[in-house]
């Protein structure tokens, strides 16, 4: 959105937008002004709206503003049952929702005492390690387009088209999943699903040491990169960042490995950190993650079972009264379901914790001070979706 | 000249070609305005992944001129609503149509433009089609609709733009205006209709046929039987980090006042096989009272869930994250719930580098403004959770340095979360 | 009076036919008109390579719908630019904002003007043909400071203040490496530059002066890109971080003049490129006699549009690879080092040509 108007000296203090501090500005004779970032913006990925304050180049302040595309899915959540819930989670953060789902099927598998077969729990380790693989790709494409290498963006989709091509096979749905159940998942997976898996693996190698001839080793992306948005890990945990933002601030703490939820635990995989938390440890840690996927589903593949893909099915989900709290590691970080029953057909309050907005909070730290192509570069780090920083 | 293959009627308001001496101007401004179709970079959501993909390798829809999508909607002839409108995206949206120079053509990709779609019942948020803020050229079923799908609609604008002559930038046609209704119950009561008609129709049929093959036996109906899975039992997952009996114990020393919330049903059977077990092993007979004992017997899988006073809320929170043994120094989440007579605010801490975690919960009264204390001394993470239970439930975190609603715009009546929350100006219930 | 005439068969012709002033004031007007035609074409075709380029980079196809190869495409964008309503937003200043638009292409034009494209192809040969060509590109710079400062827009203002830095930084470097190639030529005349690496291809500027010829037309490329406005140095578009820069505010074809002079400087940028690192409308002859013959056969005008085109190639390469660059970077990668090398460079160039030491 583009508000037509003189740049100015800032407003008086008693005038400045919600959120801004409100120290003394514009008596030492600076330039400072204020720029609306979005909701319109090409890098903004989505509709967020940050009100910056600028001198000059110089990024002063940032305020987000939240809420463009909040389409109101807890209170839906009230009032649709347990599995019409999981549909909703895959329009959150579109790119992990099999993982959303997954989450939201641990919370209830939890609260109605259902294990999930063998099978099943392969199943579901692999296809949340398809998507991660996918939704990194889709981080790493748009994460050239931002720093103005837009053919990075179509090597990525180009990559990442392969495994959506995969997932159609398996639930029928390119983005929007719904593909987990309470118990297993809804489908069994096809025929040739594991010598696919494979393939994609292989293919996998070869890309990621392509992609990293591309950018990572560009002096440009590394000038663009590095130092720039540096999160220190005490504010990354006070923030209460999770996934690659936690990560390469050097905080310890995956999920997968903290809390193993399906079976996570019986594969080995590292956790891979960074130490100064800056766009380019962010950047390497996700380039990082995308193999250790890589192994995990390696593993599997070597080991996938024969036998059913789910337990019996339940007519319908009636929970105890009681609250219930699941958490998975998504793309993102920590991804949370926390489901209040009141013994009913439909959940009492069901909340869910979105990475995204976490990762985000920081924004106004990390870019105080840098120009206005570091805050580019930072929101494409934190890699966020703002469906589901908003809900 | 003008393209006859267009199997469709011209929509209400766009100018017919013009026929004679002007006819190719009209074919060539259409063959032009059609082939060059540039996008506003627009998307808000899920379906903006399609449309990137759209653009992408594998698709490309450069192949019909489209990929010189534009940021500035100065430049653009065409915005794609690829993602839920929101209300509050609503008068943005319609700024940017309004800054597009004309012609100017919009494609509504998936069923959240179309209608709300997904988003359309009990929703206080969403707009309930996109054509009631601008006007649409192009509805594109799905959700999200398939790359091919949103080519298959470039396609029929560019059809449209075709046949419609080069007059119709001009034209300005009306947005929809018919009252929000509530489409499930009408079809319900049709259906109603239509079934009791059904039904008759088919008693008659079924006694004419009987009358007409008095012979008829009927035939065998094979049903697929679908396949049978067993129940199984569930893997339990022990929650790591301290033992959340020695959370408690460490708790329990400092604020003596510190209730359990809701120790589930199952917890007494527990205890008394574990009464039983104890009362084998060292044959003393003593019932088990105490709470450690109780939230020992719930096992590793449990999680601790402490109610707390308001008074102590603020204290709990800062020896849980201050107190050397415990370390929560990671807030989850920080959310509310209405139980209609109190609010719960609803506090989930975990240790990073031990991995235990604790649910607080703390129990405000149910009146119009409830306040308590804010986190966001403790945890920088808190400034936007309590923001949005502010804006949710209406509570007030005192001592919070910037509480305005975080989601809905500032003039948003009540708080949507509560219980009582009543918009029917938007919301639109379920008809079951 | 300085003699700008340049003999040609059709202009001498007409000088031959009528008197002196109309005969000037006709082959003016031709010599304007087919320019005129020159760019037009050139724009169009270059729109139409760039999108063909970019999407054989990032393995698509690109444009196929409308005549063959998606040939049509650039004309079908003209014409649907062409109907665009002209919109003008309320809070901008109708003089900058009208005018801007028109400064870029004229100056690319301005500087086509002495471009030597054959033996007798060149509408004007000043003496000074260096110093007329680094003039006239500065009136591009002054189209986006305008545009940029009458849209009233912060985002056009931000585009136009970077563009404003940017360019004026890199014409130093840029002009640094042709002035190389005048004191190597010892004539400021496009002309006598190109007719000055007459000989082999190692009589090319590029080779003939050994390292700083080679490096003078690396800087050249690198200055020139960021002249252009191209990524990765087009940060007064930067379409991620100012939406769309200078030009934000643009519509309809008050647009479409940047749009096409962005391809239409392109061309001359190359246009230069070749003609004083890659000896312009001359044959590439390599000193075998009966090979020579058959490349010297070919008009120069051919030569020419390889040479640019090559060049054209690269800049396109560049775009479609690397990301952009930030502006402090930018500016600090022109003065902390393009400008001191180019210095050197030119020292050592100057070096080379008093001592003789050029190649044989």
């Amino acid at each position: 959105m583009n508000t037509p108007s003189s740049p100015s000296a800032p407003a008086p203090e008693h005038r400045l937008p919600p959120g801004f501090a409100l120290h003394a500005s514009g008596a030492d004779g600076s330039q400072e002004y204020f720029l609306n970032m979005g909701p319109q913006h090409p890098s903004t990925h989505g509709v967020l709206k940050l009100v910056v304050r600028l001198d000059g180049e110089t990024v002063v302040e940032v305020v987000p503003h939240l809420g463009f595309i909040h389409r109101a899915i807890e209170k839906m959540g009230e009032s649709e049952t347990y599995v019409q819930y999981l549909h909703l989670t895959d329009r959150m953060d579109y790119l992990s929702s099999h993982i959303n789902n997954l989450g939201v099927c641990m919370a209830i598998e939890k609260a109605m005492g259902i294990g999930v077969p063998e099978r099943g729990e392969y199943i579901r380790v692999m296809v949340s390690e398809l998507q991660r693989i996918q939704s990194h790709l889709l981080w790493w494409g748009a994460f050239g387009m931002d720093l103005g290498a837009v053919t990075a963006f179509l090597y990525g989709f180009k990559e990442r088209e392969k495994i959506t091509a995969l997932f159609e096979d398996l639930c029928g749905a390119r983005l929007t999943m719904n593909y987990f159940r309470p118990g297993g998942s809804n489908a069994d997976v096809p025929e040739n699903f594991i010598p696919r898996v494979l393939e994609i693996v292989e293919e996998m190698k070869f890309t990621l040491d392509e992609f990293n001839a591309l950018l990572s080793a560009n002096p440009i992306t590394i000038s663009r990169t590095q130092g720039v948005g540096a999160l220190s890990r005490e504010r990354a945990i006070s923030y209460g960042c999770s996934g690659p933002v936690a990560r390469a601030s050097g905080v310890n703490f995956d999920v997968r490995r903290h809390a193993p939820y399906s079976i996570y635990d019986r594969f080995e995989f590292d956790v891979p950190l960074g130490q100064n938390g800056d766009c380019y440890d962010r950047y390497r840690v996700r380039m990082e993650e995308m193999r250790q996927s890589v192994r995990i589903l390696e593993q599997a593949a070597a080991s996938f079972p024969e036998g059913p893909h789910r337990a019996k099915e339940k007519p319908v989900y009636k929970l105890p009264a009681g609250s219930y709290f699941s958490s998975v590691e998504t793309a993102r970080g920590m991804f949370g379901t926390y489901i209040v029953s009141d013994g009913g057909l439909k959940p009492y309050r069901i909340k869910s914790r979105s990475p995204n907005l976490s990762n985000l909070a920081p924004i106004a730290e990390m870019a105080a001070g840098g120009k206005i192509a570091d805050l580019v570069a930072i929101l494409s780090t934190l890699d966020i979706i703002v469906p589901d920083i908003d809900r | 000249m003008i393209d006859k293959s267009a199997e469709f009627s011209l929509p209400p308001g766009l100018v017919p070609p013009q026929s004679g001496l002007l006819q190719p101007v009209d074919w060539i401004v259409g063959w032009a305005r059609a082939n060059s179709l540039w996008p506003l970079v627009f998307g808000t959501s899920c379906c903006a992944i399609e449309m990137m993909a759209t653009g992408a390798s594998d698709n490309d829809w450069a192949r019909f001129g489209l990929e010189v999508a534009r940021a500035s909607p100065r430049q653009a002839d065409l915005i794609i609503l690829a993602g839920t409108i929101t209300e509050k995206m609503g008068s943005r949206l319609v700024t940017l149509h309004e800054q597009m120079p004309g012609p100017k053509y919009v494609i509504a990709m998936g069923a959240c433009t179309i209608s709300g779609g997904p988003f359309y019942y009990d929703n206080y948020s969403v707009v309930k089609g996109a054509d009631r803020l601008i006007p649409v050229d192009v509805y594109i079923p799905g959700c999200p609709p398939r790359p091919e799908a949103l080519l298959y609609g470039v396609m029929q604008l560019q059809k449209l733009i075709r046949a419609g002559g080069w007059r119709n930038s001009i034209v300005h046609r009306p947005v929809n205006v018919s009252p929000i209704t509530d489409p499930m119950a009408e079809t319900l009561k049709e259906w109603e209709v239509i079934e009791a008609k059904k039904q008759e129709e088919m008693k008659e049929a079924k006694e004419r046929f009987k009358l007409e093959n008095p012979d008829y036996k009927g035939v065998v109906i094979k049903r697929i039987v679908a396949p049978k899975y067993d129940e199984v039992a569930p893997t339990p997952r022990p929650e790591r980090g301290l033992a959340q009996a020695e959370i408690f114990a460490n708790l329990s020393e400092r604020f003596p006042s510190l209730r359990v919330h809701a120790l589930p049903e199952k917890s007494a059977e527990k205890v008394a096989d574990n009464v039983a077990e104890v009362a084998t092993e060292t044959s003393v007979e003593k019932p088990i009272e105490t709470v450690t004992e109780k939230i020992t017997a719930m096992g590793r899988e449990y999680v601790l869930d402490v109610a707390v006073e308001p008074a102590d809320y603020l204290p709990l929170i800062r020896h849980l994250r201050d107190d050397t043994d415990l370390q929560l120094d990671y807030l989850i989440e920080l959310t509310a719930i209405d139980w209609k007579d109190r609010y719960d605010v609803v506090v989930h801490l975990l240790s990073t580098d031990k991995g235990h975690k604790v649910f607080v919960r703390c129990a405000l009264p149910h009146v119009e403004a409830p306040e308590i204390e804010s986190l966001s001394s403790l945890f920088a993470g808190a400034n936007w959770h309590e923001r949005e239970a502010y804006d949710f439930f209406g509570i007030r975190f005192t001592g919070h340095p910037d509480l305005r609603r975080l989601f809905l715009e500032d003039d948003f009546p009540g708080h949507p979360l509560r219980k009582d929350f009543e918009y029917p100006e938007r919301v639109v219930k379920r008809p079951y | 009076m300085i003699d700008l005439t340049v003999t040609h068969p059709i202009g001498d012709r007409i000088r031959e036919v009528l008197p002196p002033l109309p005969a000037a004031l006709a082959n003016g007007a031709l010599a304007v008109a087919s320019l005129a035609l020159l760019v037009t074409v050139m724009a169009i075709l270059l729109v139409w390579l760039e999108r063909k380029v970019c999407a054989r980079f990032q393995a698509r196809l690109g444009p196929t719908r409308v005549g063959p190869f998606g040939l049509l495409q650039p004309i079908a964008d003209a014409l649907k630019l062409l109907m665009k309503e002209n919109l003008r937003p309320t809070a901008t200043d109708m003089v900058a904002y009208y005018l801007a638009p028109l400064l870029p292409i004229t100056g690319s034009f301005l500087v086509l003007t002495v471009i030597p494209f054959d033996h007798n192809l060149q509408v004007a040969n000043p003496g000074a043909g260096v110093v007329f060509v680094i003039a006239a590109s500065g009136l591009g710079i002054l189209g986006t400071l305008i545009g940029g400062w009458g849209s009233n827009n912060k985002y056009a203002l931000l585009g136009s203040m970077r563009s404003g830095a940017q360019l004026f930084s890199y014409e130093l470097s840029m002009v640094l490496c042709m002035l190389l190639v005048v004191m190597a030529a010892g004539s400021a005349s496009l002309r006598e530059i190109v007719l000055s690496q007459q000989g082999t291809v190692l009589d090319w500027w590029i080779f003939k002066l050994p390292g700083a010829g080679f490096a003078a037309f690396l800087l050249f490329l690198i200055s020139s890109t960021a002249e252009l406005n191209r990524g990765p140095l087009d940060l007064s578009e930067a379409e991620q971080e100012l939406t769309g820069g200078f030009h934000t505010e643009y519509a309809g074809m008050s647009f479409s003049m940047f749009f096409l002079a962005e391809f239409v400087n392109m061309f001359a940028a190359a246009a230069l490129g070749s003609t004083f690192f890659l000896g312009g409308f001359l044959a590439p002859q390599i000193g075998v006699h009966a090979v020579d013959a058959v490349l010297s056969f070919v008009p120069g005008v051919i030569w020419f549009g390889l040479k640019s085109g090559f060049l054209i190639f690269l800049y396109m390469w560049f775009r479609w690879t690397f990301p952009r660059l930030r502006i402090d970077h930018l500016l600090a990668l022109e003065w902390k080092f393009l400008l001191p090398v180019s210095m050197g460079n030119l020292l050592l160039g100057a070096t080379l040509v008093t001592f003789g030491l050029l190649l044989p």
